[in-house]
């Protein structure tokens, strides 16, 4: 008995040392962290979020601040940022009126822009293909159901489409690329307008719910047949083909810089809440890809980190543009005027 | 307690064979059944093992995560380990004691009747859903104020609790009255005599029931996507931050599109697995020993 | 651990009658305090769930119990529990359905059949099974269960008895209900099994050996006597096994594919109450679908409360009526 009760008592022993150490390393750490830059902690859209991985390094560098985020959709970012249980949130929807009042003396500061991806999964078929605005809107309403129907054949003359059936993607929480598809959606399409409207959550007549925008890739990238929305970093990330879309002068146009730099020019002027909308832009921009979208970081106007808040978001908005974080992600540095705008808006946060 | 149809047209001599077959037929499906069970465990076991060899590396244990990398930089999920150490141990520190002390009120001073009503509620609260817990967190701790390590260890704390007090609470009944009424008897104040005398010659069980529930708790993933989830990528310590846990790393690299993403996860999944079947056959192995000391089998 | 053995009370109090000293009352009013804790605790979490779904409630009363939507767009705002309390109903039952047969059978492996020898370490092994985090369950049925069912059992099912609607057209993303419900089996399992073993060890030797003596072979005295000694105890291991299943969010989320209809097509995507509150919950928009949510949280607690307490009280019954004559414990 006093042999066993000792290998006992020495594995206690060591397992409380041990137990010791980690609490006393983190304390440590703890008093070690407040002489050394704040902590920034965000949450939102993953649309924005290869972006702001870039930036979580570089912030460190440059700012001394550790910026934790996470993309967990715009929806919840709104949510997580109107509860307070972080610092700031990232949406690319913008807010409506009720959910500002909800949030309780937030703002809303347009801080990137970019282009959503209809990316596809069909084994076989090599060439780029083209599609429409009322013809994805009856592919993702579930009346389209195979990818050689006569609507996408008509788009896309002398190539031969599999009768593969086609598998609709979407995502399953709350996502402002959900919006932004939903909201060009109901612009091209009456249907779709009336049937199921535009919100960062909708009610998918048919499909496969995915989690966050790497959720949807996965989906398409695993399924034949599939298409599916995310921001275009996540198509290329995962090589995924997308499509050219048909805008309103009749080009079809990809989201790369062009196409998003050109729906950008199309709403220079941010309404009141500092909200951008350039879905399905006019024929008067050629160039534009018409699934393009600005996205926003939403912030109390009132905190007690006001200055770092400021310090951070200033960077955002100007150096966080530049070609080594925004070129290869096809993140488009925010025009002048919007800029001018954002700058308004951050210098307004205080404490 | 009547042995039904046993008798009678039952036992027919006649019918022997036939019955014999039934026999042999439902052993075989207990045997069957038995390497049914192990084989699952040895499939997951043997699985995770082989999909995660390509990762499994020192770099997993050292080098931070990379979200959304368009290169193929080393990474791995050094803030993962380091944030369940720390969310672990600290749910340790919180529910060891106060299970203990539960175990001690049940054991030592209650009424026959509080003691059922107590243990009633601890079985209760074993039955409650990991994600309901994690739900309740939520709304008390964390709307309002934010995640952080510690409430996360908090949400673990409340799943440990009924293990450890139970299983405490039948070794501090295995401990003999006759050494509380010696210890008594020599003028050893009662409250002395619980903490110096009982509860140290129970402590071999005490530990084991802590290893079996910290093994359990370990890889438990939903209350800490409610109470620790927004985290960096940096290795951080401080449990006043939310920090990244194995299991919830797990999950989110379980849904990515990326092979290598996958690849970590069942490396990280390896990892854990070796550790939970350690400590969970470990502890057994150290219960049977004590037994067999005892028994002198 | 075993809760079915709550013995009859030990004859022992050398605490009382003495001269109390100030740590005792410390250390009895300490104790006490950490033992109201826990009773408060579980007041507390009912409390606060019902609390945070009370605007869902409110809004929608009982309706959402037999209400099939799940519709966040502001302005159409329409949600239901009834696709998801078919999902947890079907996947936790036929978790159930699996799952008893194979671990009855794996319980009187280990307590008729095997070898002495073998006992020890098989028993260790299967319970081992139940510590497996339900994350790597998850992981492993996304890409190791889930393809090979669909290739095979999938495969065979619908092409042999499709015309039977549970075994309909196999869901495009290889996520479905059949996979959630294998996942869950796998983690009842061990805890129907172990229960269950603990129970045919206190089935006393006489009754067993009696039958044996009157020429019964073993499985007819393990149908004739163990069985129906034993019948209160497997029933409450059912039902906390079944509560187990019930409960479960993240392996079932993983798999399942999260789609708010009621089909009875096994192999097509679904979900259940803890899997959408999982995969939903972050991304929650308005405080009315939160609320919901939690709502559906609320609906998940009551009945993995009413399952316990009926196996609890169950259990009691069960040892009350045999815990005196506890004879022959191996």
């Amino acid at each position: 008995m006093p042999k066993l009760g000792t290998s006992i008592r020495i594995t206690s022993a060591v397992a409380a040392a041990a137990l010791l150490a980690v609490v006393v390393a983190g304390a440590a750490s703890a008093s070690r962290q407040k002489q050394s830059g704040a902590t920034i902690t965000g949450a939102g859209s993953t649309f924005v979020s290869p972006l702001v991985f870039q930036w979580q390094a570089a912030v460190g560098a440059a700012l001394g601040d550790t910026l934790n985020y996470a993309a967990v959709g715009s929806g919840a970012g709104i949510t997580q940022i109107t509860a307070r249980t972080v610092d700031f949130g990232a949406s690319d929807a913008p807010l409506s009126p009720d959910q500002f009042t909800a949030c309780n003396g937030c703002e809303q500061i347009p801080w990137a822009l970019g282009g959503t991806s209809i990316m596809y999964n069909l084994p076989g078929v090599k060439n780029l293909l083209h599609m429409d605005g009322p013809t994805l809107a009856n592919i993702f309403m579930g009346q389209i159901k195979t990818w050689n129907d006569p609507a996408i054949a008509k788009l896309n003359p002398g190539v031969s489409l599999p009768s593969t059936a086609i598998t609709i993607a979407h995502r399953s929480d709350g996502s402002g690329t959900t919006y932004n598809l939903a909201d060009y959606l109901s612009h091209v399409s009456p249907a779709w307008s009336s049937q199921i409207g535009v919100g960062t959550a909708v009610n998918w007549p048919t499909g496969v719910g995915g989690k966050g925008s790497s959720g949807v890739a996965a989906i398409v990238a695993s399924t034949p047949g599939a298409i599916g929305y995310a921001d275009v970093a996540f198509a290329l990330a995962n090589h995924l083909k997308y499509f050219a879309m048909k805008n309103n002068s009749g080009k079809f146009t990809t989201p790369g810089s062009r196409g998003i730099l050109a729906a950008a020019s199309s709403d220079q002027k941010p309404a009141a809440d500092n909200s951008l909308s350039i879905v399905d832009p006019p024929a008067k921009y050629p160039n534009a890809y018409p699934i393009s979208t600005f996205t926003y970081v939403i912030v109390p106007l009132q905190t007690s980190k006001a200055a770092d808040m400021r310090k951070f978001l200033f960077w955002a908005v100007t150096h966080g543009q530049a070609g080594q974080y925004t070129a290869k992600l096809r993140f488009v540095p925010i025009p002048k005027s919007v800029l001018v705008v954002a700058e308004k808006a951050i210098a307004k946060i205080h404490s | 307690m009547s042995a039904q149809g046993l008798t009678g047209p039952g036992l027919r001599l006649d019918r022997l064979p036939r019955r014999r077959r039934v026999n042999r037929l439902m052993e075989g499906l207990a045997w069957l059944s038995a390497a049914i069970a192990i084989a699952i465990l040895g499939i997951v076991v043997f699985d995770v093992a082989r999909r995660g060899q390509s990762e499994l590396n020192l770099n997993l244990l050292t080098k931070a995560p990379i979200n959304f990398s368009l290169t193929n930089a080393p990474q791995g999920l050094a803030n993962a380990f380091a944030g369940t150490l720390v969310i672990v141990g600290l749910a340790t520190a919180i529910a060891l004691p106060i299970g203990i002390l539960i175990a001690i009120y049940v054991n030592e001073f209650a009424a026959a009747s509080v003691r059922n009503l107590v243990i009633l509620v601890l079985d209760i609260l074993a039955g409650v859903p990991a994600i309901v817990i994690g739900i309740f967190v939520f709304l008390l701790l964390v709307v309002g104020s934010g995640q952080s390590g510690i409430k996360g260890a908090l949400s673990l704390a409340i799943l440990m609790l009924p293990f450890v007090a139970r299983t405490t609470i039948e070794v501090l009944a295995l401990v003999p009255n006759s050494l509380r009424e010696a210890s008594l008897g020599l003028g050893i104040p009662a409250w002395r005599t619980t903490l110096s005398i009982v509860v140290p010659r129970a402590i071999g069980g005490i530990l084991t029931g802590t290893v079996l529930a910290v093994a359990r708790v370990a890889g438990e993933t939903a209350p800490l996507l409610f109470t620790s989830s927004v985290v960096g990528v940096k290795t951080d310590w401080n449990p006043a931050h939310a920090l990244q846990t194995i299991p919830v790393a797990i999950f989110e690299l379980s849904e990515s599109p990326s092979p290598q993403d996958h690849a970590r996860a069942w490396a990280a999944g390896f990892v854990l697995l070796v550790f939970i079947l350690f400590a969970s056959l470990g502890s057994r192995w150290l219960v049977t020993r004590s037994h067999r000391k005892i028994t002198g089998r | 651990m075993s809760s079915a053995d709550i013995s009859a009370e030990p004859t022992r109090r050398p605490f009382t009658g003495r001269r109390v000293r100030f740590g005792d009352v410390v250390l009895q009013v300490v104790a006490g305090a950490a033992a109201l804790g826990a009773v408060v605790l579980v007041g507390l979490i009912v409390w606060k769930v019902v609390d945070g779904s009370r605007l869902a409630i409110v809004k929608n009363g009982w309706g959402f119990l037999t209400r099939i939507a799940w519709n966040p767009v502001v302005g159409k705002e329409l949600y239901g529990a009834a696709s998801f309390l078919f999902g947890t109903v079907v996947t936790s039952f036929g978790a159930l359905l699996l799952a008893t047969p194979i671990a009855i059978g794996v319980a009187l492996f280990l307590t008729e059949l095997a070898p002495r020898v073998v006992r020890a370490p098989v028993t260790a092994l299967v319970e081992t099974l139940a510590a497996v985090p339900s994350v790597l369950i998850g992981l492993w049925g996304i890409y190791v269960l889930g393809p090979a069912l669909r290739s095979s059992i999938e495969h065979w099912l619908h092409a042999g008895l499709g015309w039977i609607p549970l075994f309909g057209p196999q869901s495009a993303a290889g996520a479905s209900v059949f996979t959630a419900i294998i996942v869950l089996t796998i983690m009842i399992l061990p805890i129907v099994s172990s229960i269950s073993r603990e129970l045919f060890l206190g089935v006393p030797h006489e009754l067993k050996e009696g039958a044996l003596a009157l020429g019964t072979t073993r499985w007819e005295m393990v149908r004739g006597v163990i069985f129906p000694y034993a019948r209160g105890g497997i029933a409450a291991a059912l039902i906390l096994g079944l509560s187990r299943a019930m409960g479960e969010a993240i392996a079932v989320t993983q798999v399942i594919g999260g789609s708010p209809t009621i089909q009875w097509n096994l192999f097509s995507t679904g979900d259940s109450l803890a899997s959408k509150i999982a995969s939903t919950y972050q991304g929650a928009v308005t405080n009315l679908q939160l609320s919901s949510l939690i709502y559906l949280g609320l609906i998940l607690l009551v009945l993995s409360l009413a399952a316990n307490i009926t196996a609890q009280y169950i259990v009691r019954s069960v040892a009350r009526k045999h815990g005196i004559t506890r004879g022959g414990h191996a």
